[in-house]
């Protein structure tokens, strides 16, 4: 028979059923605590002051958030730290040159297993690495490199010449990827003997070593020679053939890669023993595997909120650094009235860009120069200056017969109110927020803006449709920002801007001046570095004065990093640190 | 007595399932993008039409729709589901190694969330309007409401990160080369956190299934006839309430097997679970059109399959059913 219950009694047992799904959480035993974070054996303080050269990169010293105590450490061969754990977004695939899936940190962690012929020293300028020595013929067609020959594949078969030949040949048999268009101009390769290597080309081409010889990894013959799909052919073993300081030792799909040490690297002994890279689906899933030091480091720059945050937990450090991505605001000079330069200079002038670095950034980025290139760069023209001056855009604007005559706070251009939508794609944030901000600027000039955040790859079609500006474009404003490989290479600024299509096919407002267009085919007339210096400095002065974007900012790189498990990071200018520097000593830096 | 399909009915069934293949073969298509951004990298600016076409010819994209979707029928019927256009993998690989995880995850939680659905469902039922009852119904509706994002990373937050109770991600701890029971402890306790994510979104489910069901139930003639028969409750409760309630519930379990399959995209996402939902989380995104396709199809047919299983099984449970 059922009896009627108290009232305590039921309450207890509502109060049970809430706590029941709890229980689920808390009835399971502690987990075995994370790889141990040793004290790392044979770790060396970085002493900037001593290494001059290190001393001169910019924006190189990370911060040093603990006391640390200075003892002097017995120098033992092996490494500093057995094991080193990073997280990563998404799967790369089994990460050889075919198959690796990102630009960053695709190809970084694939440059891990490989080398180039040339390597990024810490300022980001090409510096000799597989090779030795080398010179260029009188009329800029050929390379003559001379090669190490103390280099081995990590399957113990040596490295010679004919690599080189057959990395070349062999990219341009299937030209498929970004190693194909890397090396695109290239001819010939002549095997002199097994250290010595002649690369001809069609047409000189100055940006050749970092383009093609500081990029492209070169790969083994005797593993693919036999390979005629190297994009979806499976090899049987997981470890990729290179003769790069780690090995691919495991490949857990969406999980983790696990790399060892090769002992025998030619450029030194690596520092870390082991490295993981876990892979995460998302940001928010890294960051909190890398608060409870699950991971000691996040392979991808941090958002500008995040770096106060995880700088204050104990052990956590943030190496900074200049990138050369870019965040820009293009204007499509098929809109009316963006066909003036009056105009877009006026746009120009209303925008605070140190208001929107602090912000939205919280000043981790650094101001845009109207010029495009970076003023890290040692080909920036530093004669070029930029200002914040609504009034002077006003004067512009009414210049050109753009005012107020409704006095409704809009402008009107033709009788039409000077309205305008900037898209913004949806994924990002930090755009949507700039976005915001440049819709608040420019309406106290009297430029209306709305602001539309849409879908990726629908923003991309509006403002890039198939990727060929000959298809034309349909935005009025766009947020834009090119990655740092497009700025990395100061030459390749008439690309940006030149009016024909193929010397300016990422000429995305439709820029089409004179000026411009004269200084970059004098640039590609010479093989003079001097004289193309001279020559970018002055497209550095033409594209400010034309206006054909504004450049916001460059944001500056934050990768967060548990110093108390491993602080032996190297920032390379434009690259920043997921690279085999950072897992070097700093005697092998170059 | 006799349990089986009948012949129409199986035909239905190769319908909905042809129907689905085809659904399955054009929505990726008509979304908007286009995929040479993935298939040539980020700088796809900067290679001629010609290198672009070129890509496009080697992935099949050039050919009219009607031939793409021919091909695509009778590599299924050969069980080639070709290759990702990201990953550059074998397709049936990437999903045969992601498939375990996701059916472990979401196996736990149909065992948990079903036991837990079941008996809460019949306890507030049983005291129906009683205090437990409507602090049941009350709990349940707060739980159903909640989305598994912000579940899964308040769970992350509380008893990963401020407790250090729980690994917050993965299905292993990564590169550590464990056997045998270290190996089990290590993937149950990573499983913890996405099974009670899981459960807790679908208990309510099932409990207000099971509640409602009984609360009928409860109301029939003979469940009335079997007390005055002056058997015991308990013998009412279970021989007869519950056991009458429990075809609606087996239904809608079946039908949750067959999702199953699919994985939970938010909570593989949340917690970086590497199962299938995930993959499908990351193939959108990335438009890979080829892994998309065939995990629906994976889905398509683990639901179509636990449907005929329904369909095979409800005759079992309710004679009323039975041909």
């Amino acid at each position: 028979m059922r009896t009627k219950e108290k009232q305590n009694k039921t309450r207890l047992f509502f109060l049970g059923v809430l706590v029941a799904i709890m229980l689920i959480v808390t009835a399971c035993a502690p987990q075995p605590a994370p790889a141990p974070a040793e004290e790392p054996a044979g770790l060396a303080e970085e002493q900037p002051a001593a290494e001059a050269p290190v001393a001169e990169a910019p924006s190189e010293e990370t911060e040093e958030t603990e006391e640390t105590p200075v003892e002097e450490v017995v120098e033992e061969p092996g490494f500093m730290v057995e094991r080193f754990r990073a997280a990563i977004i998404g799967d790369e695939s089994t990460l050889n040159p075919f198959t690796y899936v990102t630009g960053e940190p695709g190809w970084n962690v694939l440059m891990m297993q490989y080398d180039s012929l040339f390597t990024m020293n810490i300022v980001g300028e090409p510096v000799p690495w597989l090779v030795t020595d080398w010179s260029l013929s009188e009329d800029g067609l050929s390379y003559t490199l001379s090669l190490r020959d103390d280099v081995s594949w990590n399957d113990g078969t040596p490295f010679t010449a004919h690599d080189v030949k057959f990395t070349f040949d062999y990219l341009t048999l299937n030209a498929v990827g970004r190693f194909a268009r890397d090396i695109r101009g290239f001819e010939s390769a002549e095997v002199v003997d097994d250290y010595q290597v002649v690369i001809n080309l069609v047409n000189p081409n100055p940006g050749y070593v970092r383009l093609a010889f500081a990029d492209v990894p070169i790969i083994p013959q005797h593993i693919w020679e036999g390979v005629n799909d190297p994009q979806n052919h499976q090899f049987e073993d997981v470890t990729n053939v290179g003769t790069g300081p780690y090995m691919l030792m495991e490949y857990a799909p969406d999980q983790f890669y696990r790399f060892v040490a090769n002992e025998n690297y030619f450029a030194g002994m690596p520092t870390v023993g082991e490295l993981v890279l876990i892979k995460f689906a998302d940001d928010a899933g890294a960051q909190a595997a890398f608060r409870t030091n699950e991971v000691d480091m996040i392979f991808r720059v941090i958002p500008p909120e995040q770096i106060d945050l995880l700088s204050m937990v104990d052990g956590v450090s943030i190496a900074q650094g200049p990138l050369f991505g870019t965040q820009m605001l293009m204007m499509n000079y098929d809109v009316e009235p963006f066909n003036l330069v009056e105009v877009r200079q006026a746009v120009a002038y209303a925008l605070d860009r140190e208001d929107m670095i602090d912000t939205v950034y919280l000043g981790a980025a650094t101001a845009g120069s109207n010029g495009w290139i970076h003023p890290d760069s040692p080909f920036y023209n530093s004669q070029i200056v930029q200002e914040y001056n609504p009034e002077r855009a006003v004067e512009l604007l009414e210049s050109v017969g753009i005012v107020d005559s409704d006095g409704g706070g809009v402008r009107e251009y033709e009788g039409a109110e000077l309205s305008f939508e900037l898209i913004t794609p949806s994924g990002n944030a930090l755009r949507l927020r700039l976005a915001e901000l440049i819709k608040e600027m420019l309406a106290q000039v009297g430029i209306q803006v709305n602001v539309a955040s849409v879908e990726q790859t629908t923003w991309e079609d509006m403002v890039w449709p198939e990727f060929d500006i000959t298809f034309g474009r349909s935005y009025e404003l766009s947020m834009w920002g090119w990655s740092a490989p497009v700025q990395a290479d100061v030459f390749r600024a008439p690309e940006l801007v030149h009016s024909d299509p193929l010397i300016g096919p990422l000429n995305l407002s439709g820029a089409n001046s004179e000026d411009i267009d004269r200084i970059a085919n004098e640039m590609a007339s010479s093989q003079d570095p001097e004289y193309r210096t001279e020559k970018i400095k002055e497209l550095q002065q033409a594209i400010a004065d034309e206006m054909p974007f504004v450049i916001l900012m460059y944001p500056d790189g934050n990768y967060a990093y548990w110093s108390s498990v491993y602080d032996n990071l190297a920032f390379i200018a434009g690259q920043g640190v997921v690279n085999k520097l950072s897992f070097l000593p700093e005697s092998a830096r170059p | 007595m006799r349990i089986g399909l009948k012949g129409n009915r199986l035909l239905e069934y190769l319908l909905v399932f042809i129907v689905a293949v085809t659904l399955n073969f054009f929505l990726p298509r008509l979304m908007p993008g286009n995929p040479l951004a993935l298939l040539a990298g980020v700088d796809v600016g900067l290679m001629t039409p010609e290198e672009r076409a070129e890509v496009i010819i080697e992935a099949g994209l050039d050919q009219p729709l009607w031939k793409q979707y021919f091909k695509y029928i009778g590599n299924l019927l050969r069980g080639d589901f070709g290759y990702s256009y990201r990953q550059k993998m074998p397709i049936i690989d990437m999903i045969m190694d992601r498939l375990p995880w996701t059916l472990l995850i979401t196996g736990l939680s149909l065992i948990v969330s079903s036991i837990l659905g079941v008996v809460l469902g019949a306890i507030a039922a049983w005291y129906r309007a009683k205090a437990i009852d409507i602090s049941l119904l009350w709990t349940m509706i707060l739980l159903g409401s909640m989305p598994s994002f912000w579940l899964g990373m308040l769970l992350i937050s509380v008893v990963s990160v401020e407790n250090r109770l729980l690994p917050s991600f993965g299905a292993i701890t990564p590169a550590m080369s464990l056997t045998g029971w270290e190996k089990t402890k290590d993937i149950l306790e990573h499983a913890v956190l996405p099974v009670t994510t899981l459960s807790i979104l679908s208990v309510p489910g099932i409990f207000l299934t099971m509640r409602y069901t009984m609360l009928g139930v409860l109301g029939e003639d003979f469940i009335r006839t079997a007390r005055a028969k002056g058997l015991s409750e308990k013998v009412v409760l279970f021989r007869h309430v519950v056991r009458n309630s429990l075809a609606p519930v087996v239904t809608i379990l079946a039908i949750r097997l067959g999702y199953a399959f699919g994985g939970t995209v938010v909570t593989e996402t949340v917690f970086s679970y590497p199962g299938l939902g995930r993959l499908i989380y990351e193939s959108v995104s990335n438009r890979d059109y080829p892994v998309l396709q065939a995990a629906f199809l994976v889905i398509t047919i683990a639901v179509l399959v636990s449907n005929i299983l329904a369909d095979l099984m409800y005759p079992i449970l309710d004679p009323r059913a039975r041909t």
